[in-house]
């Protein structure tokens, strides 16, 4: 089942993560909605992120795929041009520079497209707050005997309104 | 053994009297341009007659020099074509495939000699010219590139007539259409490879220069002048 | 004193911004017909070239490339602003960058899709554009990458691809406001768009992130690209191209031309969609201070790339040089340096004189500079080439001037509809970003 909690200010929110992390929900059952970014230093909600990651990975092997479809593209039908040699790297290398980059590109919103949920929604049955301009909602996740003390966190840390949604 | 062709223009011989340039028309079907459009520069001559003037009038001296496609072995022009409608074929030639281009006029600016006509228009040809075209030779469309082959089709045709007479090709047997009709003889085509050739000879001739030399492109084509 | 934007109430920010979405005024139906006018001008212009034939151009033996290049490379020069700004600027993370990003992005992906067409329409043969992409066909044959202008395709597809990811990845959040808010057929648009965007804190970490890698990742995209374009000229063997110095002159000079193209956009926005709130006189400022920095930089590299061929005295170069700056193409080169550098000097290095409006004037005429110099760049050398006796002149013809009439009004149409769909400031950026705690 799901609780919903709406907070006025950041500290707040902050406060409250903090006591539901400590009373043993996982950072996986929360979920944060606002209508501008909301930021917390390491250690209060961490989402780990492997975007830089993949962006590597994906510019690594669209450049050697890039350059190796060169290389067979000029071997499979051998044509001299200005008595440079069939594959010519440096003639060639703009290709690759580029294909790197385009991998990046690709991989960075592909991740994102994964990592911000958008193309895996993985539980649609989990309610959706409506956010008031300037509110946050605390979404929480938690079985039906967690929630009478994770609603008590909640307001005890500032919350102005808790919402209970869905079945245990 | 492999074929190299190249040609040694002798300046010293030139008349300047554009035989070369009108056999050259004859032979490969260049299009006629009219007055209007030879003005703005739009005429194609795959062989041209380049004057330099020396001296103050009137003690002037004209200086004549056929400039056509020099055939170099690091052809600048080749490379830069994203299509592939000019390379380099095995016999040393930078030939031009019609049907590849797509006209990007990438060749002919870096070309250093300037010797790529581009067809502006569907070519034309004034009545009845139109009834002495080359059959051996494909007429171009618009949008495209060209520029002289050395006679691909008469050396494909010396070729064949040599080995249906069952005997390698002989030095002279390929006669391009300028060399055919230079009455001074300034022009001599021929085999490079071939250390015997007439043309060979005259490029190991001290008189023998290529046009730009210092720009790297190994033309295939020899100037021969008096050196002072 | 007016209040800071950041400061008014976020309902007031966001009414502000969506407003100039509805609703269509008699001068902007006005303007959408000017620009539909001119550009179907020229795309008959261009269908009479496809028609007949590249002669109905200027271009000429030897001068093989005229306008269309040069409106090429001015495009893809204008298309630097949005990457410029909007990346260094997120990078830096300078906070006043936040109302002009946006805009930024859009000159980017429209003078992208621009001078993307140019290639294009400068083809003798165009409609075998194609040809010039790699996939199986029946010539049996691929394309040759080792041409520059296969460098070119690559580095513009890119380009275009990530621009355009550029741009929409921070729209995502003020469409998903838009569905929100909308209930007109926009809905359905703006929801597909929205990508079930619901503002959830792994959505916000996953925009961030993105944004700060598409930042590191276009910037380097974007130099390349008009290094590459560069390379279009410098790996040809023509005096006074094949230069080293192109690569960074021609990306220098697209930032130059961008951030000028940038202000007049925000000139005209501002005016049109009455967002002075918004686009105050501090970000004129900025950006005019950035505007000057690159009129001095470009001018160093003018100097550098003249003064070299004016001492080297090499004869070939000389006659290039000679006609730039001597003869024909004269009054062209120097109207280059009062237009790119006299008058932004003088309007926005005096601080009592850089005001909205000058710094709007310094920019068109930065605009005008630089498609001159680029024009002066392109036309002399193939006039000059290495054989004297080539030699010739170009002038262009009524379609060249057409099709380059109309690229512009391309251009205001496709931002004129871009504004009356999408909010042409980021709404979500302008809430207060404290800075993380701790």
């Amino acid at each position: 089942m799901y609780l919903i909690g709406e907070f006025r200010d950041k500290a707040a929110v902050r406060t409250a993560i903090c006591m539901l992390r400590a009373g043993g929900l996982s950072s996986v059952d929360l979920d944060l909605f606002s209508e501008e970014p909301v930021e917390f230093p390491q250690g209060v909600l961490d989402r780990p992120s492997r975007m830089s990651l993949a962006a590597v990975a994906g510019a690594v092997v669209c450049g050697l795929l890039a350059t190796a479809f060169v290389y067979w593209t000029q071997h499979n039908y051998k044509l001299v041009t200005g008595g440079m040699p069939v594959f010519s790297f440096w003639a060639t290398g703009v290709i690759t520079y580029e294909m790197t980059m385009l991998g990046a590109i690709v991989s960075t919103f592909g991740w994102f497209l994964w990592e911000s949920g958008v193309i895996r929604k993985r539980d649609k049955s989990a309610p959706v707050p409506d956010v008031d301009p300037g509110s946050i909602c605390l979404r929480v996740r938690c079985r039906a005997e967690e929630a009478a003390l994770a609603s008590e966190v909640m307001s005890r840390s500032g919350a102005i309104g808790i919402e209970r949604r869905g079945e245990a | 053994m492999e074929h190299r062709w190249g040609m040694a223009i002798d300046l010293d011989r030139c008349t300047g009297c554009e035989a070369c340039v009108v056999a050259c028309h004859a032979e490969n079907n260049l299009p006629i341009s009219n007055p209007d459009q030879a003005a703005k520069g739009r005429t194609a001559h795959w062989i041209r007659i380049d004057r330099y003037y020396e001296g103050e009038f009137p003690d002037v001296k004209v200086k004549y020099m056929p400039v056509l496609c020099q055939h170099c072995d690091d052809a600048p022009c080749e490379p830069v074509c994203p299509v592939y409608a000019t390379y380099h074929n095995p016999e040393g030639l930078n030939v031009q495939v019609y049907n590849r281009r797509v006209g990007t006029f990438y060749c002919a600016n870096n070309c250093p000699y300037t010797v790529r006509y581009f067809n502006w228009f569907a070519p034309e040809w004034p009545e009845p010219l139109q009834l002495q075209h080359n059959p051996d030779v494909a007429v171009r469309m618009a949008g495209v590139m060209e520029k002289c082959t050395f006679c691909i089709q008469r050396i494909k045709r010396s070729k064949e007539d040599a080995a249906q007479e069952g005997r390698p090709l002989a030095d002279g047997d390929v006669r391009p259409a300028c060399v055919q009709s230079c009455p001074a003889e300034a022009m001599v085509f021929g085999d490079l490879n071939d250390p015997e050739s007439n043309v060979s000879r005259l490029a190991q001739n001290g008189r023998a220069t290529h046009l730009l030399e210092e720009l790297g492109t190994k033309p295939k084509v020899f100037y021969l002048h008096k050196v002072k | 004193m007016t209040t800071a934007p950041e400061l008014l109430p976020y309902s007031r920010i966001r009414e502000d911004l969506f407003r100039p979405l509805s609703g269509i005024s008699r001068s902007y139906l006005l303007a959408t017909l000017a620009a539909l006018v001119i550009g179907a001008a020229g795309l008959v212009a261009w269908g009479y070239q496809l028609r007949r034939g590249m002669g109905v151009t200027g271009l000429q033996r030897p001068v093989f490339w005229g306008f269309y290049i040069v409106d090429f490379v001015f495009w893809i020069g204008i298309s630097h602003a949005g990457t410029l700004i909007s990346a260094i600027l997120r990078l830096i993370d300078a906070a006043w960058r936040k109302p002009v990003t946006r805009a930024a992005e859009a000159i980017t992906v429209f003078a992208l899709m621009i001078g993307g067409m140019f290639p294009i329409i400068h083809l003798g043969r165009a409609w075998l554009f194609y040809w010039l992409l790699p996939y199986p066909n029946a010539r049996m044959i691929w394309p040759n990458f080792r041409s520059p202008l296969l460098w070119d395709l690559t580095a513009i597809v890119t380009y275009m691809t990530g621009s355009v990811i550029y741009l929409y990845l921070p729209l995502i959040p003020d469409v998903a406001q838009l569905a929100k808010h909308n209930m007109t057929w926009r809905r359905a648009l703006y929801r597909a768009l929205s990508l079930g965007w619901t503002g959830s804190d792994r959505e916000w970490h996953a925009l961030e992130r993105a944004m700060k890698l598409m930042a590191c990742i276009i910037l380097a995209v974007a130099v390349s690209v008009h290094t590459v374009v560069a390379w279009d000229f410098s790996m040809a063997l023509a005096p006074m191209w094949h230069s080293t110095i192109f690569g960074p002159y021609f990306v220098a000079g697209a930032i130059f031309s961008g951030i000028a193209a940038l202000l007049v956009v925000l000139a005209a926005l501002r005016k049109i969609l009455h967002l002075e709130l918004y686009l105050t006189q501090r970000h004129f400022h900025n950006l005019a201070k950035l505007l000057l920095l690159m009129s001095l930089l470009w001018f160093y590299f003018t100097v550098a790339e003249n003064l070299t061929v004016w001492y080297g005295n090499e004869p070939k170069e000389m006659a290039v040089f000679g006609a730039r700056t001597r003869a024909h193409y004269a009054p062209y080169f120097w109207a280059t340096v009062f237009l790119n550098f006299v008058v932004p000097f003088v309007l926005l290095s005096v601080r009592r004189l850089r005001t909205i409006a000058t710094a709007t004037v310094a920019s068109v005429s930065v605009l005008v500079g630089m498609w001159l110099e680029r024009f002066v760049i392109v036309v002399p050398t193939l006039a000059n080439p290495r054989l004297a006796a080539a030699s010739s002149l170009y002038t262009p013809t009524w379609v060249e001037i057409a099709i380059t009439a109309a690229t512009f009004a391309a251009m205001v149409m496709m931002y004129l509809v871009f504004s009356k769909l999408f909010p042409i400031i980021a709404v979500w950026e302008f809430k207060p970003h404290k800075e993380e705690e701790d």
